[in-house]
């Protein structure tokens, strides 16, 4: 709790003094610079990590990098800086970073130290099966109802989290994720609970081992940061974004999606624009 | 434990790693050769300074000692940023530790400095000794002796604090093993593989610190 104040006392003095700073035209500044300055992290796949090679790669890498193509048409003209969690107020409000896409949990308290882009994915939890195993999708698990035993990694609230879908389910808290997967295969665990995005991924890089119970829960959105203060560079980011999402970069986006995440998006519905509907 | 997987994991990773450690060692000499530049400077002054320099340069010391390295480079890298200074992640981090190893040494230089008994110092003045020649050729060998040991536990301290830089975006080894864990999910053998690296590294410090004590040692 303290650590929390002090941290948020800390990022509201910086916003202080900085929100004093001249008025800002921070997407001119960028331009004139001719290259982005992106906040991101390195150690969470399948968001953003070094891969095999050393190069930073992932979903929030690709959505920087359409943005810097935005900007110079040209997506290498990007500029990482490497940040942990608990950089990505902070190095926003001391013009560290332009932007971060750093999965970032849209929260009300959050959006009071930065402002939040539309968001480009919603994260929740999911239960991972095994494709041999006895139960096939979330129906099946919670007819089983107490013969169920939940894999998932320790957390004050991992027992409640588990019980919101299946309420009788036995819960077993791992340390790690790879305890939490091998428990999974060698048979301890019924299934494994943990984000979408972690389970897509590991997914992805072992096909046809495991299937997706198909049911999520606890819904959060991931959306990119700005600092507050300059409504057209927060527009531009937004841009960018929803075309990516919706329009002509739609392309590239779902082929880091189907990267990722393993899965074929639909494009969105030729016609009247999908998002008024 | 998959020990045999974790070790090929390193080995894929291993030029990261190297790199890693590099910066580890860099960032960590950097510090600790800077701070005891400095330290030795406030210990001098901690000792001999007149009293209003002691005031200003005890109110450094205390401050720097009493805070936790975490909160100094924290704000070496923000604070120093909102006033106008743009230090970069790596910059700012070597600037903390070196401020902090500074406190440290001359705290340690100054009691060194004062255990050595006023005898020494009436005879060398009594024989026409400058300060200068005073201090390098009666005072500081016999503090040496006293310094050495200690002085080997702040170079460790320094070392492991060096681990802090990772949350201000320095890839130092801990950041670039937690990249390997990261993409292999192996955390508890990369993290006794990183535990190893740096007792190594402290091992290796220890022991030339030995090695020079052994040598300054009063010859029995």
């Amino acid at each position: 709790m303290f650590k929390t104040l002090s941290k948020l006392g800390l990022v509201a003095a910086l916003l202080c003094t900085a929100s004093s700073a001249a008025f800002a035209d921070k997407l001119q500044d960028v331009l004139d610079r001719g290259y982005l300055i992106a906040g991101s992290g390195s150690t969470n796949a399948p968001w953003h990590f070094k891969d095999e090679s050393n190069k930073l790669v992932g979903f929030d890498i690709d959505m920087l990098r359409l943005i810097a193509k935005g900007l110079f048409d040209d997506a290498t003209k990007i500029e990482f800086v490497n940040q942990s969690g608990d950089a990505r107020v902070p190095n926003l409000a001391t013009d560290k970073v332009d932007v971060t896409c750093q999965f970032m949990t849209v929260t009300a308290g959050r959006a009071q130290l930065v402002e939040f882009s539309v968001p480009y994915y919603r994260e929740g939890v999911g239960l991972m099966l095994l494709g041999s195993g006895k139960h096939k999708n979330y129906d099946a698990l919670k007819a089983a109802g107490s013969n169920v035993t939940v894999s998932v990694l320790q957390n004050v609230y991992a027992e409640e989290m588990v019980h919101t879908a299946l309420p009788e389910a036995k819960v077993d808290q791992y340390d790690s994720v790879d305890l939490m997967y091998q428990a999974l295969n060698s048979g301890r665990s019924d299934a494994a609970a943990t984000d979408q995005s972690s389970l897509s991924w590991f997914m992805a890089q072992n096909p046809k081992r495991y299937l997706d119970s198909g049911f999520g829960w606890n819904p959060q959105s991931y959306s990119c940061a700005v600092k507050p203060g300059d409504q057209r560079w927060l527009n531009f980011v937004n841009t960018v974004l929803h075309e990516a999402m919706t329009g002509v970069e739609f392309n590239t986006y779902a082929a880091s999606y189907k990267k990722w995440f393993g899965a074929e998006l639909s494009p969105p519905k030729i016609g009247f624009p999908i998002e008024f509907k | 434990m998959d020990i045999l997987q974790a070790l090929d994991a390193v080995w894929a990773a291993r030029w990261p790693i190297l790199e890693g450690i590099q910066h580890t060692l860099f960032i960590s000499i950097l510090s600790i050769i800077m701070g005891t530049i400095l330290g030795v400077g406030v210990g001098l002054i901690l000792t001999y300074g007149n009293r209003w320099i002691r005031f200003l340069v005890r109110l450094y010391s205390d401050f720097l000692r009493g805070t936790p390295v975490f909160v100094l480079i924290l704000a070496c890298f923000y604070i120093l940023s909102v006033v106008g200074i743009q230090l970069t992640a790596y910059q700012a981090g070597i600037f903390a530790l070196t401020l902090f190893c500074s406190s440290h040494v001359g705290e340690i230089v100054r009691g060194a400095l004062q255990a050595i008994p006023a005898g020494q110092t009436e005879a060398a003045k009594s024989i026409g000794l400058t300060f200068r020649k005073m201090f390098v050729s009666v005072l500081f060998p016999q503090a040496l002796r006293q310094i050495l040991p200690t002085w080997v536990n702040t170079a460790t301290e320094i070392v492991k604090a060096s681990t802090l830089l990772s949350i201000i975006g320095v890839v130092e080894l801990l950041l670039s093993v937690q990249q390997v864990i990261s993409r292999t999910f192996l955390s508890l053998e990369l993290y006794f593989f990183a535990g190893f690296v740096f007792f190594l590294i402290n091992f290796a410090i220890e022991k030339v610190g030995r090695l020079v004590e052994r040598k300054i040692a009063i010859p029995t």
